[in-house]
Formats: structure tokens, C-alpha cells, sequence
């Protein structure tokens, strides 16, 4: 054991951590202390998530150090971590979605009256009245008997950080918290975190908008190509001073081009309705189209049906009304077919829809085009092929990854994202209907898909853009939609100049 | 006096299932289908069978029906939690196994071949004083009432609130939704599934005494004749809740009694002994049109 100078909270000395040929973290150090917030920022693939895995003891490192309280620890588990103060929020969410939030809360540590080993009864009311107290003191409103599978995103994040606390955390890591969370959302997940900091948690937090860590952080520490290479408090540096860290001065520009005029109509959407299934938003009457060449973003408060309209148009959900492309009637037909008239779909739930996560990075990027020459040859696979094809899309792309037979979960987050981007547009597709394209995704990322989008646009393609980042659908879109409540309160021409009614428009439905 | 009669074979027909089934039903909350319940069964029947003539003692004989169940069940269970076994194809595996080793005894050691009578085997005793076959309607049904069948729903009247209530209940529930998440929060999940295999070993071993042990006293290797597959209908049609399984079971218990008479009144026995078979196959889809009406609303 050797003590450390400063030796309150977690701290992590030369860290290195090696997959195969990928050094996923260099040298990295970092310190938390307790009622700070210390935001972790990088670019894609630089090792955050790894180096959040190491201090969590999910994996263990390769060298370097970890201390807490000045103590060296050798963490082989996350109950390790666990014992000593550290949690993790994670990204896919460690909730059972048939049990009630109750019983998420107390797994693992339940209180009883009694104790008989396992047949101990559970003393649900002593459960329901520590979980409210954690609640209460940081600002949370729970209803625990609400099935996991019903309740919203935000408020599993809480349950997962009141599990946390209650199991007597002080340090609390959350990775990209806010990537799934609609702007509402991520205020009152914000006020928590700000109460957990006053009461004297620490926590280390991932973001890749720049936004969020001025707004929330203390510290911020930048890591690139497995390095920490800057660190500050947050008061001391500007925006755009943490930027040019992260990108090492290479930070992309793309030109805000003028839109060209779209041509002809492509896809129209006429009286669409679809009922609720399984707890499903209904569309009502919903009616647009789309013209070659153009970009209609899709705005709205998240949760108002715009992934039942996505799952419409793909033929992942039932509906009725008349969807055509280029004049032909696509209600009929199965996503496969949809496909193959040329319907391409960036899906925002990566992990499920987008990918599939356990097979290989090149099955992934050449799925749906296994039945097409070449890779299909006389109804076999033609391995040789496949893989060339594999590589010459990734290379497309820039997608990082080290071999091409590896499980595509092993690719950083937003490495997943280019992959399935890689995948869409490789068949010349007419049109791209693209659902929250950059989340997850870092500066040069996004600029990098906002481009692709663009491309994709002047190359005569349609573009159906669904965002909860109202920034992009206005930088990107040649008119904007409004959802609310399931159907289309209007639309927007010129959505630069246009804004507060959008907003409006978001919030009031039509009435705006 | 016919329907009374009818009601009485009906609830000890219904025992093995409702054993069956309440074991099944653990072991698939925690998130494994278990279709090698028949083979635990038989098996549970051939160890009464040999134990009960052994010992005289129809306890004994229980308990060792249900440890060797529960002991194929945990091993049956490490095949599929730690070797990475497929569930279904292990449980088929079981099911030929099983019956393959147990005629091979019947034949090498008992030098029989099918069935296996032994002497003074200790049949399942009367729990209540006799006097009571007069009692209107259920008269014959408590006059025979058994041990192993008050067990049998002793064990489905506490099964709720063990699975509600209990730690190991919340732990198996949790485990059969989300098992990275157990694991996470630190709760051994393999051995979570082998307690609730071994659980379901344990049960269907007692209902496989039960059946040996009821009236034959005898083994024989047809005697289980798919009830294994039936409790496991019974646990998908009652959606894995116990009262509503334990409802399937007395339906399925039922239609076995009916069938009997049905036969003894001189109705081809082979087709009429498919009846309780086609029953399920009806139950079971019934109630995945009526679940697939009821997610589309
Ligand atoms: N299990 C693994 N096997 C092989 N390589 C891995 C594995 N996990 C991560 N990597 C690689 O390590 C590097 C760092 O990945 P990491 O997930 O830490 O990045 P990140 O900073 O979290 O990126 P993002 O912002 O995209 O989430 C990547 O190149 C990734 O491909
Ligand atoms: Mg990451």
C-alpha cells in the first residue's frame, strides 16, 4: 500500500488497458473528488468508456494504478468497485423491465424484517420508505409500483443512481447519460446531479456535448488516443479552448452550403393512422412529402410518435394510408422489399435495431446485401467478397476498428454509428430515413454524418430527419415538420429563421 | 355417485401435473424451459418404486424420488448454465437418456423388461379418517386424499407469495427477466437457474412417486406418458403465475379422468387416449391468440 498526496476520492494513475492490437487506453490519469463534478470528454474511440470499465472493475487494467482514499486497490469485479464507494450508470440500462421500480431498487441488497437466509420476507414498506428518502433528497419524483418496462428513460437512470446511493456510493460514473434523454429530461436529471455534488458525491461524467460539461462540470479532464491530455476546472477554460484539445486542432468546418432546389416528389405520405400497440403512440392523419433532393426533419417533443411514424415507413409497424415511392404504393410490402424499392433507415436504437451487436463488425456492415451479387453467388456466400466489400464500406466511412471478424460491440460508440451508416448508404438508397443520426457520436463524428446527409441530398436523395437536437434539424433541414400527439401540427419552410415557432409549435400542437 | 367418483380421480390425476408444473414453472421464471421434466419424473417413479419395497416407508421413498430428481435437475442444469448446453436440445437429450437408462436396468438388473414389480412396496397412505365418502360431492375425493397431493397445493397456495415476497422469489424473477442485471448487482445468477433446475428436479420427482406410489405400487416404463410435457403446457397456458397453472393442471386432470371413462364406457381407447394431448395442443393456441388480441389493443 502507498499513499498518495491528495488522497480523498478515486484516482487513477497511468492507466493502461490493451485489446488485441488496440491500445484502448495509453497512459491515463485522472482524480475525482467528493462533491465535484468532473466531466470526461473525447472523441470517438479515445478509451473513456474503457477507462470508465477499468475503475468500475468490469475489466481490469494492464498497468498503472488505482487509488481510493490514498489506498491502492486491484478492483476484479464490480461488487469490488461497489464495496469501496464506486457505481456505475450505465449506458444500456441495468433495470429488470418486468419487475416494478421497487424491486429494481432494492435487488441485491434487500431489506428484511427477519432474516432466514434466501426465504427471508422482503420488508417492502422499509424498501419503499429508504428509496423515497433518497428520492426526496435529491429531487426525484418515482412512482415504485410502475412496471420498469413502463416507465421513461430518465426515471430508470434515477433508480439506477438512488440503487447506487443507497448501496452507499460516493462516487458515481455515468457514461453518456444524457444520449438517450430528451432535452426535458436531461434539466431534471442535471438538478439531480447538481444535488448529489451538494451533498458531496463525486462524479465523473461523459459527454460529448461541449454544452453540457460548461453548463454541469467542475473539472474537465480530455482524452485522445488513450491519453488524458488536458486537464482543467471548468471556470479556467473556454469551450472552445476543450475543443481544440479534443480534436487536436483538427476540427472540421462544414460549410453551411446552400440547399439546393428540390426536384420532383419522391416519397409521399398520405392520411397515415396506425393504432397503439403495446403502449405504442397512435398517428393520426398524418400526410408529407418528401421531393428528391430535400431534407424534412421531423421536430417534437420526444415521445410524440415520431419512432412509431420511423417504424411505419420502414414496414416494422402496421398502418393505413397511402405511402408511395416515386409512385409506388409501399404499404403493402415488408421492410425487406421497402428496402429493395430503396428505403434506406438509420434506426435510433442502435443496439437493437441498428445492429446486432454480437456478430461481426463485417457481418454487420454488409447485412442486407448478402442476397445480391456478389457477395451472394449462385445462392452461396462468397466469403472473399464479402469481406472486400466489408472493408471498402468501413474505409467509406472511416470506421475505426481493429479486425473485421471481431464482435461489432467491441467498436466505440460512435464507430457503431458510422458502421451502420456505412451499411445504409452503400446500396444507393433514395431515400434515407435517418433517426437521431449523431447521437453518441463526437465533433468530427457528427460534422462527418452531417456531411454524408448532405452528400446524400445533393446526390437527389430524400431525407426524412428525426432529432431531438434541434440544432441539427435546423442546420441540416430544407423544411421542418412539427409532430405533437401523434400527428403533424404543421410545417415549417426557412426553419433558421423560424425557430420560436417551431418551439411553440412543439410544446402547444397546433394551437401554436 | 359417478360424477363424484369422476371429481375424485380427476384431483389425484391432477397431482403429478400440478407437481410437475409448480417445479417447471420456478425454473422458467429464473428463466430456463424445462422440457426434461418427464424424464425427472420417471426417473422420480422408478426410485420410489425400488426404495418404497426397500424401506417400507412411502416417506423415504418420497424424499429419495425427489433428491434423485432434484439431482438430475442440478446436473441437468450445470449442463446448460456452465458447459453452454441449448436448453431445449439438453431437455430432449434428458428425456432419451433417461428412459434409455432406466430399461436398461429394468432389463440388466431386474431382468424385466417394461415393467418392474416389486414386493411389499408402501403405497401412499390415506391422510383423512375414513367415514368421510359420504360426504356429498367430494365425499371419494377426500376419502383419497394423500399426502403428496395436500403438498402438491400446500406448495401452489405458497408459491405466489414466495416468488412476491421472498428474496430468493425476487432473486429468480429477476434473474429470468434480466440476467446481466443480476449479475450486476451482484447476485450469482448460474447458480440461481441450477437452485430453480434442481427445484423443478425436486418437484417432478415427488409427482413421479406420487404416480408409482398412489394405487399400482408398481414401475412401468409408459407410466408417465407425457404428463412432463403436459405440466409444461399447463405453466405456458397458466402464463407462469401458480393459481392460474394450478387451474391448466385441474383441467388437464380432468380430461385424464374423463378419458378413462370414456374408454370404460367402450369408445376406441386409443383415440379417446389422445383427448387430454389435443386438449392442450387447443389450450395452448388459445392462449397465444388471446395474449397476441391482448398486446394489439
Ligand atoms: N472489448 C474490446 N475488444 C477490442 N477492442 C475494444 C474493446 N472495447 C473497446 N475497444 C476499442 O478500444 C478503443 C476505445 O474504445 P472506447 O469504447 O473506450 O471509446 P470511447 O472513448 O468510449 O468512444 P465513444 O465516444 O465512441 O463511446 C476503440 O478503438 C475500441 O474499438
Ligand atoms: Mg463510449
Amino acid at each position: 500500500m502507498r499513499a498518495l498526496p491528495s488522497p480523498a476520492g478515486l484516482q487513477a494513475v497511468g492507466l493502461r488497458k490493451i485489446y488485441g492490437s488496440v491500445v484502448a487506453n495509453r497512459n491515463m490519469s485522472i482524480a475525482t473528488q467528493a462533491g465535484s463534478i468532473h466531466a470526461v470528454v473525447g472523441e470517438n474511440g479515445a478509451g473513456k468508456s474503457t477507462l470508465m470499465r477499468l475503475l468500475q472493475g468490469v475489466e481490469r487494467p494492464d498497468g498503472g494504478e488505482i487509488f481510493v482514499d490514498g489506498v491502492r486497490v486491484d478492483f476484479t469485479n464490480p461488487g469490488d468497485a461497489l464495496r469501496h464507494g464506486i457505481g456505475m450508470v450505465h449506458q444500456e440500462f441495468m433495470i429488470a423491465p418486468d419487475l416494478s421500480l421497487l424491486e429494481n431498487l432494492v435487488l441485491g441488497e434487500e431489506p428484511v424484517k427477519r432474516s432466514w437466509g434466501p426465504l427471508s420476507w422482503i420488508d417492502w414498506p422499509t424498501a419503499r420508505t429508504q428509496g423515497q428518502a433518497l428520492a426526496d433528497q435529491i429531487g426525484a419524483l418515482i412512482d415504485w409500483d410502475q412496471r420498469a418496462a413502463n416507465a421513461p428513460v430518465h426515471i430508470l437512470q434515477f433508480v439506477e443512481i438512488i440503487r447506487l446511493l443507497r448501496r452507499g456510493c460516493r462516487t458515481l460514473i455515468l457514461d453518456e447519460p444524457t444520449a438517450v434523454l430528451a432535452p426535458v429530461q436531461v434539466d431534471e436529471l442535471f438538478a439531480l446531479l447538481r444535488n448529489l455534488r451538494t451533498q458531496g458525491t463525486a462524479l465523473l461524467f461523459i459527454s460529448h456535448k461541449i454544452g453540457e460539461v460548461m453548463a454541469l462540470a467542475d473539472e474537465v479532464t480530455v482524452i485522445r488516443q488513450g491519453e488524458t491530455v488536458f486537464h482543467s476546472s471548468v471556470a479556467e477554460c473556454t469551450a472552445d479552448e476543450i475543443s481544440r484539445h479534443i480534436v487536436n486542432g483538427e476540427l472540421h468546418h462544414v460549410a453551411n452550403d446552400e440547399a439546393p432546389q428540390p426536384q420532383s416528389e419522391l416519397l409521399s405520405i398520405a392520411s397515415l393512422n396506425a393504432r397503439s400497440v403495446n403502449r405504442s403512440h397512435t398517428l393520426h392523419n398524418i400526410s408529407l412529402t418528401i421531393g428528391s433532393g430535400e431534407i424534412l426533419g421531423i421536430a417534437g417533443v420526444a415521445g410524440n410518435g415520431q419512432n412509431e411514424l420511423v417504424e411505419c415507413l420502414v414496414g416494422l409497424r402496421p398502418s393505413s394510408g397511402l405511402v408511395t415511392l416515386n409512385g409506388i404504393a409501399l404499404s403493402a410490402l415488408n421492410p425487406s422489399q421497402r428496402r429493395r424499392h430503396g428505403i434506406a433507415y438509420i434506426s435510433a436504437d442502435r443496439r437493437h435495431e441498428g445492429l446486432s451487436m454480437q456478430a461481426s463488425i463485417e457481418t454487420n456492415v454488409v447485412a442486407g446485401s448478402h442476397r445480391t451479387s456478389p457477395i451472394s453467388h449462385g445462392g452461396w456466400l462468397n466469403r472473399a467478397a464479402m469481406r472486400k466489400i466489408a472493408k471498402d464500406r468501413l474505409q467509406a466511412l472511416d470506421v475505426k476498428y481493429d479486425r473485421p471478424s471481431d464482435p461489432v460491440s467491441t467498436l466505440s460508440g460512435g464507430n457503431q454509428q458510422k458502421l451502420v451508416f456505412a451499411r445504409e448508404i452503400a446500396t444507393s438508397p433514395q431515400v434515407l430515413i435517418a433517426s437521431q443520426p449523431t447521437r453518441g457520436v463526437d465533433l468530427n463524428g457528427i460534422a462527418a454524418i452531417h456531411q454524408l446527409i448532405r452528400d446524400f441530398r445533393d446526390g437527389g436523395g430524400a431525407v426524412l430527419l428525426i432529432s431531438e437536437e434541434l440544432d441539427e434539424l435546423i442546420a441540416l433541414s430544407t423544411r421542418v415538420a412539427v409532430i405533437a400527439d401523434g400527428t403533424i401540427v404543421g410545417t415549417v419552410k426557412a426553419p433558421a429563421s423560424n425557430l420560436p415557432l417551431i418551439g411553440r409549435m412543439m410544446l402547444q400542437g397546433a394551437a401554436a | 355417485m359417478q360424477f363424484e367418483h369422476l371429481i375424485a380421480s380427476a384431483i389425484m390425476l391432477t397431482t403429478p401435473i400440478l407437481l410437475a408444473a409448480m417445479g417447471g414453472l420456478i425454473n422458467r421464471r429464473a428463466g430456463i424451459v424445462n422440457i426434461g421434466l418427464e424424464a425427472k419424473m420417471l426417473a422420480g417413479a422408478f426410485v420410489a418404486v425400488i426404495v418404497s419395497s426397500a424401506t417400507g416407508s412411502w416417506i423415504i421413498a418420497s424424499l429419495a424420488a425427489a433428491l434423485a430428481g432434484a439431482a438430475i435437475g442440478w446436473l441437468f442444469s450445470l449442463s446448460i448454465t456452465r458447459a453452454g448446453a441449448n436448453m431445449i436440445v439438453a431437455g430432449l437429450g434428458l428425456n432419451i437418456l433417461v428412459a434409455g437408462v432406466l430399461g436398461f436396468i429394468l432389463s440388466w438388473v431386474y431382468r424385466s423388461s417394461g415393467t418392474l414389480r416389486l414386493p411389499d412396496v408402501a403405497l401412499l397412505p390415506k391422510i383423512l379418517p375414513s367415514g368421510l365418502e359420504f360426504v356429498p360431492l367430494v365425499g371419494p375425493a377426500l376419502a383419497m386424499l394423500d399426502p403428496l397431493t395436500l403438498l402438491a397445493w400446500m406448495t401452489t397456495g405458497a408459491l405466489p407469495f414466495v416468488l412476491a415476497s421472498t428474496r430468493i422469489g425476487l432473486w429468480i424473477r429477476a434473474t429470468g427477466n434480466a440476467s446481466e442485471m443480476a449479475r450486476s448487482v451482484g447476485l450469482q445468477h448460474l447458480t440461481i437457474q441450477d437452485f430453480t433446475t434442481a427445484c423443478a428436479g425436486f418437484f417432478s420427482g415427488l409427482a413421479g412417486a406420487h404416480l408409482a406410489l398412489v394405487s399400482l405400487g408398481l414401475f412401468n416404463e409408459g407410466l408417465t406418458s407425457g404428463r412432463g410435457f403436459i405440466a409444461l403446457a399447463a405453466f405456458y397456458f397458466g402464463r407462469d403465475r401458480p393459481i392460474t397453472t394450478a387451474f391448466a393442471c385441474m383441467l388437464f386432470g380432468a380430461l385424464e379422468a374423463a378419458q378413462i371413462r370414456l374408454q370404460l364406457e367402450g369408445l376406441p381407447p386409443k383415440l379417446i387416449g389422445t383427448l387430454p394431448y389435443v386438449m392442450v395442443l387447443i389450450a395452448l393456441v388459445v392462449v397465444s391468440i388471446q395474449a397476441q388480441r391482448k398486446s394489439s389493443t
